[in-house]
This record gives structure tokens, C-alpha cells and sequence, in this order.
């Protein structure tokens, strides 16, 4: 509580010198982190379905994970049960080991589950995030059988010191603190960034998933109410830290080292109909993470050469502990979980001419991982594995003519003693018109996902005859741009179709032994079709609008053999894929003033594989939530200040996006960033 | 684009496409109270409830009910009646007096309904992982838990716990069978026995070990104990999965079926009269209770699908046999005749794991 007090005096102190010095306002900028802006046709990005996440969603809010940026900001379905909880992306209604992460390079997705948790991803920790959709995902990494996505970091613009402070203080007694420190002079350039975050995260809601019932002298049932309740067990504290260097040297060389450890330690939020009590039942995670990417770089002539090495480890424990009979609460199951990581790629690119392009790189990934499951006190399963994965990527970009674009990549993965089969994937892409920009793409690729450790040798229950899953993806897509810097307004537009089918799915399913197995089994195909849009308009000196939305219809089907004459799931839309999604943000800006009001929308989801509808508890309803900020920019003598003031769920809507996972209702929060100018 | 274009374009956009903005970004999400559904189960009809789990960390567990005189079930009645879901994996169902104890796993609670509306009368919190519900009396019942190490004692008059049997080191107790005063319990998750509780004290005095993890257990006719022995601790496999006989006048092991490596004997049931066993090994197995030797034909043979569990009507002698299809949606019922002839089948909730049969009030 003392904790809470000083925050909010310091917030408040901080808002009354901004308030004071107001009267000495001057004119000044306010120091952003640039935003890029490409127009030009890269021959690197020839028929490539790609999203790139600007500075400016990335930068949204200190509270955002990259699992609410995407949401926001693309088609991606992220499944996720509230804040600081597992968030998972389904891209073009995949599952979630079929988008394949990169942080610099380096391979974010566990080796053990094959999947990444976005929750785990401060938005302010990442200074370039690219989304590929289907076969664009073999540029980047082999198995993203629904897409990629990578993610980097930066080195600072400006020389000299520069400090970027952010504090938010939310409901549920939330706070969040971002710290940037960053130094430039001449070749070098040197950041720490570092993020908290913790929360009771214990917010009110009403459950209809209980009732309490009033009782007459007889002990009769004679009515009832439905609870109020608060989110049990989701407390969490965050810690990140982020260390990076970077240095171009005279020769030419470019150097770069990034360091990021994360310390979590969250709670697993109850059911809402879990009737026991905190101090009978609690579930928590545990995760230490380091990751260490390095790399170099140098362009000689017509030919760029990179080289990359790294390292990861992650321990991750879940313990459940419940009330033994002596009142206290004691662990009864355990599973805890350790992957090291060392990676190596060396990569180069030839301009044969400035219409030919030939790039490769060779990477190789080893894993060392030990996993061990306890209940009660017992070994329920453990492994220990090693396993080496390497992956070879060879592709031909080639404009033959000025409108035209072709490319062709192979890539070839080795995981252990298996060989994927060769992935082939081709892109073209075509200059319709030129006053609008207008671009027609289109690629089609053959993808694999081999199996990830747990799949071939967890305890019990893993399965190593397993084969890699196997996916066709063809795209088409065109784009268009109008406007632009020398007008007022800009409009840019991009509509793209797919059809994916992927076989060999491998799903977890239980055997006659009592324990559950993967096995290869599902057929599932996926097509839909994205809408993305963008417009700005800058009326005045003063005023500028801009909107920004997507939209996706995901069909995501199981053409899957059946389990038995009773299976009644083939043919249906896969469970937690909804078939409608669309998101939209829209920014106004006035002079110092921000608003910023963003709309998100999900349709309704199934929870079982036969897409019952019997009851409400079948279906997870439609999804629409509206959030909206205001910001205020300040700059006073020595720094730039600002304030916002942001809203959730502005209409306070009671909700699960999981089933039995209660949401928080209406929630604010208060927001100061200070940033002293440069010495 | 000329500035009267732009303004043309602003004016239509506030009149045409700001409302249609405006009723997107309000609509409200459909959720909230569910409705009630008023059932007068009739209680001259024999009945049959199935307890259908749901998927772990869903809180979608149910309850079916079906007439084997009619064919007609009923599923998800207790949301149905009640407005509210079942819960967390529901684990078993018990009937007495009019009333059905439905125990609730994950959830931590047992819910009372009465028989004929199907509601809420009544339940029991404060369980950890209650697991089953046994009846000593009127006034007495013990609830086992997964991981309590503990047995709790229920007044299931006014729905309270009234005290708790320690069971020591053996943290796990599953389903119970009683033998005069005495009720037998197995230690199923990382144990190997059975403990014996005097229901005159409500303490565990004694014990017998019959090998790695006992999971089901039945109480035939001539007053032996019959369990399913899976053999081994992290998952079926390392050691033999066996049946075993136990004498429970003298709580000693009488005699030891063992199955093949990699077989694994489990959903151990009785008839009425207490004659003839059933059990899953892959296929569904049928034995008399004097035989010497495991069967060689099965009663339902394996036909590519996992049944999970199975029932045994103690008046009719139906067996009632659950496939859980893919675990993900409605499971499926197979009612067979005690040779195992098809006579019915029928759609239940999400991982059927238990039937209780109920007989007709005369």
C-alpha cells in the first residue's frame, strides 16, 4: 500500500510541475521514435504477404504485450485469458506452433511446445516487428505452416544521452514502469531498457456461473443471486531487462549484442466455477528466460555477408498446491521444464544487378532440454533430449521488368537424423498501375513443421514415429496506395485471399492406456480472406485523422478422417477460430491533444470440435471491445512530458474470451512519460 | 482531391457511416444469466445418468440423463435446470434418498439435486479434489479426494463437513466399497493399496497393498474385493497390470490375474447380483467372479475407438458402455444387452466418465 501511495504522489507531483510550468511552455518537438515509411518496391519483398508493425501501434501503450499489438494491429487471432496470462496467435486459423517467432534472428518458439507466448513480449521492447502470412513465412523460418513473425531490435538515432521514462498506474492496483537509457557518440551506440510490471490483477465481476441461494428457516431454497467476485489468483510481477550494443565500425563492419532476461512469476487465474477458495487451491508459473543474440554484419560492393550466434535458456515452473488437511497449502503437482539454446547463422546476399538478387544463409539450432513432472510427490514422467536443427535457405529475386517481380526459395531442414522435405516456395508480383500503386501478388509454397521435443519424447505419452506436418499455402493479394506526404491525405489499402491445406496435423490424443499421445492425424483446411486499410488526413495546421483497420474471414476446417461413425467433427470450423475478426484504431490529433480510440472485434467461437450449439456454454459469444485514450503533450524546460489517461472496456462489458475465464470489466489507467532532453 | 470533395466526403461520412460506426462499436457481447428450464422427471421410469467430465480447465463438465424405457435423454440438465454450468470435471454421481450427489472434481464442491426438478437443494464446499461420494448412514457419508490426504466426513442432512479421516502418507483416495462396518478405499495416483476405514470411528485401520496404482474396485457376492491393478506409476507399461481378488473378512489377496505387457485392465464393474465383472482392456471384458482365468473373448471387441468407461444396470444386467469419440465434443452411450448385442445408443455430454442408475420409485 505504501508502495501504491508513493506512486500516486509521485504521479500527482509530476502532473502539478507539469501544470506550473505551463506558462513557460515553448514550441517544441516531442521525440519520437521515427516511424518508417517504404514506398519503394524492395526486391527482397517480391510477392510477399507481409504486415509491418509501425513504431507507432508498437508504442501504443506501456501495458502492451505484442500479444495486444497484433490484435490490434492484424488479422491475427491472439487467444488470450486476460492480462499477464498465456496469449497464443492463430495465424489464418493455424495453431499456434505454426507461426514461428524471431527475436534478431534467433528462434523465440520453445523447443518443447513449439509454441511462443506473446504475453511474454513487452511491445516496448521490440523496435521492428514484421508479420509474414503463409508461404512468406519461408523467408524467414522453416514450419510456419500459418505464418512468421519477426521481431528486432534497434540501435538509438541520436547521439549523446537520451533517457525515456514511463510510469502507469491502472486498476487492480496495476503498475507498470519502462525505463530507456540509451547512448550514442560517434560508431558506438549503447541502450538499457528495462520493464516492471505487477498487478493484484483481482478485479470485480459479477458471476453467472454461480448463484448463491437464500434459504428459509426450513432450510428450503428460496431464491438466489448471482456473486460478485473478484479474479482469483492473477496476481503477477513482470520483470524485463534489455541490454544492447551497437557499433559500426571505420572498416565497414557492423556489430550488434542484445541481452534479455525475464524473471515472471504469475498467477493461474481460478475458473469462475472453481469453488474453492485461494487458500485451498492455488496454481502459479514460474519463468527465468535469458536470451543473447550477437551478430555482424558488412556490405561489400554488391554483396552483403552476416553472421549471427546466440543463446537462450529458459526455466519455466507450474506448481498446483492445495490444502493437505493441515490448513496450509502444500505443492502436490510440479512440472518443471528446462531448454538451453545455442544458435548459429551465417547469411549473404548478392546484388547481381539491381534486378537480381541472390540470397542464402545456413542456420543451426541446438537444443538441450530436460523436463520433469511430479504429483504427489512422485515422477510422473521426465526426459532429458539434445537435438540439433539445422536449416538451409536459398532464394532468387528477380525483376525482369520494371513492373514484374519473381522469386523463388528453396529451404531444407534437418531436425536430429530427419530430413524435412524440401520446401519450395514462389512469388510474383506485378505493377498494375502506378498512380495508385496498385501491386498484385501472389505465392504459393509446400511447408513443413517438424515435431517439437515434447511431441517425440515426453514422459509418458510421447510418440517418435511422428512425421512433420505438411502444408500446400497459395496467396494472392493486391495492394494500393494513394496520397501521400505531398498531399494532405494518404489511403493505402491491401485485400489478399488464401488456401492452405495442411495434413499430418499432429493433435494429442488419449490412448487405452489412460494417458494422452500425439499422433498424425487431423487434415485441416484453411482459406479466408484480409482486408487491411489505412487512412490519414492532416486539415490544417493543427488537426490530423488518422484510421487504421483490418478485417479477416478465417475458415479454418477439420477435413480429417473421422475418429468413428460418431465423430461429428468433420467439416466443422476448428475450436477458439472464430470465422469474423476486424480491428480499428482511430487517432485524432490537436496540437498537444491525442485521442485514440480503438475497436476490436471477434465472432463467436466454438468450444467444441462438432460446433455444438445446444447451450450458451457451448459457445463463446461475439467479441467487441472498445477502448480509448487521451493524451497530452507537454515540454518543458528541461524534458518532454506526457499524460494519458486511457479507458478499457469502455462500455464495461461482462465477458469470457475463454470459457469459464471471467474478464475485467471498465478499467483505467494513468500514464506519465518524461523524456529530459539530450545533453 | 478539391477541399469541397473532402467536405462532401466528411458530411457523408457523419451522416451515412457514423451511425452504422456507432452500433458497431456498442453492441454488447451476449453474455450473462442463462435461463432455467423447469423438469418433472417422472420417478416411476427407471433412470440413468451419466456424468459427462468435460475437458480439463473448461468448466464445461455435464450431466445426461437417460430413460431406458422410452430411449429418450436429456443432456446438459443440470445447466439446463439450474442456469448455472456443472462445473470443472465432474467426476462421479451418487443417488440417495431422492437426491443426487454429483461431485464436482476440479471444482472443488458437490452439488445436492433433487431427483424429479433436477435443481440445486444443497453442497459441499470446502473439498480439495473430491473425488466420490459414499453413504455410511443417513447422517454420515465420506467424500475421497485426489490429493487431500484426507477423507472428509459429510452430514448430508445439512450439507456440512463434520470432521475428516487422515489417511497418512496415502494422499490419494478414489472410489469406495463397503463391507459391513468396514469401507474399503483404493489409493489410486502414486500409491499402491487399499485402506480399510471403521465407519464406528471414522479412522483407517488398516491397509493392503496390491501393487502400482489401484484404479477401480467392486465387492462381489461372496464378500471379495475385486480392483484393477494398472502396474506402474508413470503411465501403463513398466510393471504387469493385473486384476486382483481380495478376501475382505481377512484383507489379503487372494488371487492375481496378470494381463500382457502393455495391457491395461480399467472401468471395473459388477451386475446386480454381484456374479459377473466387467472391464475395458481395449475391448470390453466379461468374467464370473469364480472364474480362474482372465476371458478370452470379449463381450464388445475393440472396433478402432477408446471406450472410456463403462456401467452395469444392477437390475436389467445392461451394460452401458461410453466412447468419448475425439474428447473434444458430444460422447457417445453404447446400452448392450449382458452378451454384449447392441440394443441402444445414445449422445451424452463431452467425455461421458460415469453412470449411476436409478430404479423406479414403486
Amino acid at each position: 500500500m505504501c508502495g501504491m501511495t508513493r506512486r500516486i504522489i509521485l504521479l500527482a507531483g509530476c502532473l502539478l510541475a507539469g501544470f506550473s510550468v505551463r506558462a513557460q511552455l515553448q514550441e517544441r518537438n516531442i521525440v519520437i521514435d521515427s516511424v518508417r515509411v517504404t514506398a519503394r518496391r524492395v526486391l527482397k519483398d517480391i510477392g510477399t504477404q507481409k504486415s509491418a508493425l509501425d513504431t507507432v501501434a508498437l508504442r501504443e501503450s506501456v501495458t502492451n504485450s505484442l500479444a495486444e499489438v497484433l490484435s490490434q494491429n492484424s488479422p491475427v487471432f491472439i487467444k488470450s485469458y486476460g492480462r499477464a496470462t498465456l496469449a497464443t496467435a492463430s495465424v489464418r486459423g493455424t495453431a499456434p506452433s505454426h507461426t514461428q517467432v524471431t527475436w534478431n534472428g534467433m528462434k523465440l518458439n520453445s523447443p518443447m511446445l513449439g509454441m511462443v507466448d506473446f504475453s511474454m513480449i513487452p511491445s516496448y521492447f521490440i523496435d521492428d516487428a514484421n508479420l509474414y502470412y503463409g508461404a512468406s513465412s519461408v523467408n524467414v523460418a522453416g514450419g510456419g505452416l500459418g505464418g512468421a513473425v519477426a521481431l528486432g531490435t534497434r540501435a538509438a538515432d541520436a547521439e549523446g544521452f537520451a533517457l525515456r521514462y514511463v510510469q502507469g498506474v491502472s486498476s487492480y492496483t496495476t503498475f507498470d514502469e519502462f525505463l530507456r537509457l540509451s547512448y550514442g557518440k560517434g560508431r558506438w551506440r549503447a541502450a538499457t531498457r528495462a520493464y516492471y510490471a505487477s498487478s493484484k490483477n483481482d478485479f470485480h465481476y459479477t458471476n453467472y456461473r454461480k448463484k448463491v441461494f437464500d434459504t428459509n428457516q426450513q432450510g428450503n431454497i428460496v431464491g438466489y443471486s448471482y456473486p460478485r467476485e473478484r479474479n482469483r489468483n492473477g496476481s503477477f510481477n513482470d520483470l524485463h531487462l534489455l541490454q544492447e550494443f551497437y557499433l559500426n565500425s571505420a572498416s565497414g563492419n557492423r556489430w550488434n549484442l542484445a541481452a534479455w532476461y525475464i524473471a515472471s512469476r504469475r498467477g493461474v487465474p481460478m475458473l469462475n466455477v472453481d469453488y474453492r477458495d485461494e487458500s485451498e487451491s492455488r496454481n502459479r508459473q514460474r519463468e527465468n528466460t535469458l536470451r543473447v543474440a550477437g551478430g555482424w554484419e558488412r556490405s561489400i560492393s554488391r554483396l552483403k555477408l552476416a553472421v549471427r550466434a546466440g543463446y537462450s535458456y529458459t526455466d519455466l515452473v507450474y506448481t498446483y498446491a492445495g490444502d493437505a488437511g493441515n490448513g496450509t497449502l502444500t505443492e502436490m503437482i510440479r512440472s518443471e521444464s528446462r531448454a538451453h539454446t545455442a544458435f548459429a547463422r551465417a547469411e549473404a546476399e548478392y546484388y547481381f544487378t539491381d534486378r537480381l538478387l541472390l540470397m542464402a544463409n545456413l542456420s543451426a539450432d541446438q537444443s538441450v532440454v530436460s523436463s520433469i513432472d511430479r504429483a504427489a510427490g512422485h515422477t510422473t514422467g521426465d526426459y532429458d533430449k539434445a537435438r540439433v536443427e539445422y536449416s538451409g535457405f536459398l532464394s532468387v529475386k528477380y525483376r525482369p521488368a520494371e513492373r514484374l517481380g519473381l522469386a523463388l526459395s528453396l529451404r531444407e531442414e534437418r531436425y536430429g537424423y530427419d530430413w524435412t522435405p524440401l520446401v519450395p516456395a514462389a512469388f510474383a508480383d506485378y505493377l498494375l498501375s502506378r498512380r495508385g500503386r496498385v501491386v498484385v501478388k501472389a505465392s504459393v509454397s509446400r511447408n513443413f513443421r517438424y515435431p517439437t521435443l515434447n511431441d517425440l519424447y515426453f514422459e509418458p505419452g510421447g510418440n517418435d514415429t511422428l512425421r512433420p506436418e505438411r502444408g500446400l499455402v497459395c496467396d494472392f493479394g493486391t495492394e494500393f496506395a494513394l496520397g501521400g506526404e505531398h498531399r494532405r491525405w494518404s489511403l493505402r489499402g491491401e485485400v489478399s485471399a488464401y488456401d492452405s491445406r495442411i495434413s499430418d496435423w499432429i493433435v494429442w490424443l488419449p490412448t487405452f492406456k489412460g494417458f494422452w499421445s500425439p499422433v498424425n492425424v487431423r487434415k485441416v483446411y484453411s482459406y479466408g480472406a484480409e482486408f487491411k486499410g489505412e487512412f490519414s488526413l492532416r486539415a490544417g495546421r493543427d488537426w490530423r485523422l488518422s484510421l487504421r483497420g483490418n478485417y479477416a474471414i478465417t475458415h479454418s476446417v477439420n477435413r480429417g478422417d473421422p475418429v468413428n461413425w460418431a465423430d461429428e467433427a468433420i467439416g466443422k470450423q476448428l475450436v477458439y477460430i472464430p470465422v469474423y475478426s476486424a480491428a480499428c484504431t482511430g487517432r485524432l490529433d490537436w496540437r498537444r491533444w491525442s485521442l485514440v480510440y480503438k475497436w476490436n472485434y471477434y465472432s463467436r467461437r466454438y468450444t467444441t470440435s462438432s460446433n455444438e450449439t445446444a447451450t450458451r456454454f457451448d459457445v463463446l459469444g461475439a467479441y467487441y471491445m472498445n477502448d480509448v485514450s487521451l493524451e497530452r503533450r507537454f515540454a518543458v524546460r528541461w524534458a518532454d512530458l506526457s499524460l494519458k489517461f486511457s479507458v478499457n472496456n469502455l462500455f464495461d462489458e461482462e465477458y469470457e474470451s475463454v470459457l469459464s475465464r471471467p474478464m475485467a470489466g471498465r478499467n483505467f489507467g494513468f500514464f506519465l512519460e518524461i523524456a529530459p532532453h539530450r545533453k | 482531391m478539391s477541399q469541397r470533395e473532402m467536405l462532401m466526403s466528411v458530411r457523408s461520412f457523419f451522416r451515412y457511416w457514423m451511425p452504422l460506426l456507432v452500433l458497431a462499436l456498442t453492441s454488447c457481447m451476449d453474455y450473462g444469466p442463462a435461463e432455467e428450464e423447469v423438469f418433472d422427471v417422472p420417478r416411476n421410469e427407471p433412470l440413468v445418468f451419466v456424468v459427462c467430465e468435460g475437458n480439463f480447465q473448461y468448466g464445461n463438465a455435464s450431466l445426461s440423463l437417460y430413460n431406458p424405457d422410452s430411449r429418450r435423454v436429456e443432456n446438459n440438465v443440470f445447466a439446463r435446470a439450474n442456469g448455472i454450468p456443472l462445473g470443472d470435471v465432474a467426476q462421479s454421481i451418487t443417488v440417495r434418498d431422492g437426491k443426487g450427489y454429483v461431485v464436482v472434481n476440479k471444482s472443488g464442491i458437490v452439488f445436492v439435486i433433487d431427483l424429479r426438478s433436477l435443481k440445486i437443494t444443497g453442497s459441499i464446499p470446502g473439498l480439495v479434489s473430491p473425488r466420490y461420494i459414499h453413504f455410511v448412514n443417513d447422517a454420515k457419508a465420506y467424500v475421497t479426494d485426489l490429493y487431500a490426504g484426507r477423507i472428509a466426513v459429510v452430514n448430508p442432512g445439512t450439507c456440512r463437513i463434520t470432521g475428516y479421516i487422515s489417511t497418512g502418507e496415502h494422499k490419494s483416495t478414489e472410489r469406495m466399497v463397503a463391507w459391513g462396518d468396514y469401507v474399503f478405499t483404493n489409493c489410486w495416483s502414486y500409491d499402491d493399496c487399499i485402506l480399510v476405514i471403521d465407519t464406528r470411528t471414522d479412522t483407517v485401520v488398516g491397509e493392503i497393498t496390491v501393487g502400482a496404482q489401484p484404479s477401480s474396485m467392486v465387492l462381489d457376492r461372496n464378500g471379495k474385493l475385486w480392483c484393477t491393478v494398472e502396474g506402474g506409476y508413470g503411465g501403463a507399461g513398466e510393471g504387469t497390470a493385473s486384476l486382483v481378488k481380495i478376501d475382505a473378512a481377512t484383507r489379503t489377496v487372494e488371487r492375481r490375474f496378470d494381463f500382457a505387457v502393455g495391457e491395461l485392465p480399467r472401468s471395473l464393474a459388477i451386475d446386480g447380483a454381484g456374479g459377473r465383472l466387467y472391464f475395458i482392456n481395449r475391448s470390453v471384458w466379461s468374467m464370473p467372479v469364480d472364474a480362474t482365468g482372465l476371458p478370452t473373448d470379449p463381450v464388445l471387441p475393440y472396433r478402432g475407438t477408446l471406450y472410456y468407461t463403462l456401467g452395469v444396470d444392477p437390475v436389467g444386467g445392461e451394460l452401458y458402455v461410453a466412447d468419448a469419440v475425439d474428447y473434444m465434443q458430444a460422447g457417445v452411450v453404447y446400452r448392450l444387452t449382458p452378451g454384449g448385442e447392441t440394443l441402444d445408443s445414445f449422445r451424452c455430454g463431452i467425455t461421458p466418465g460415469g453412470f449411476c442408475f436409478v430404479e423406479p420409485e414403486i
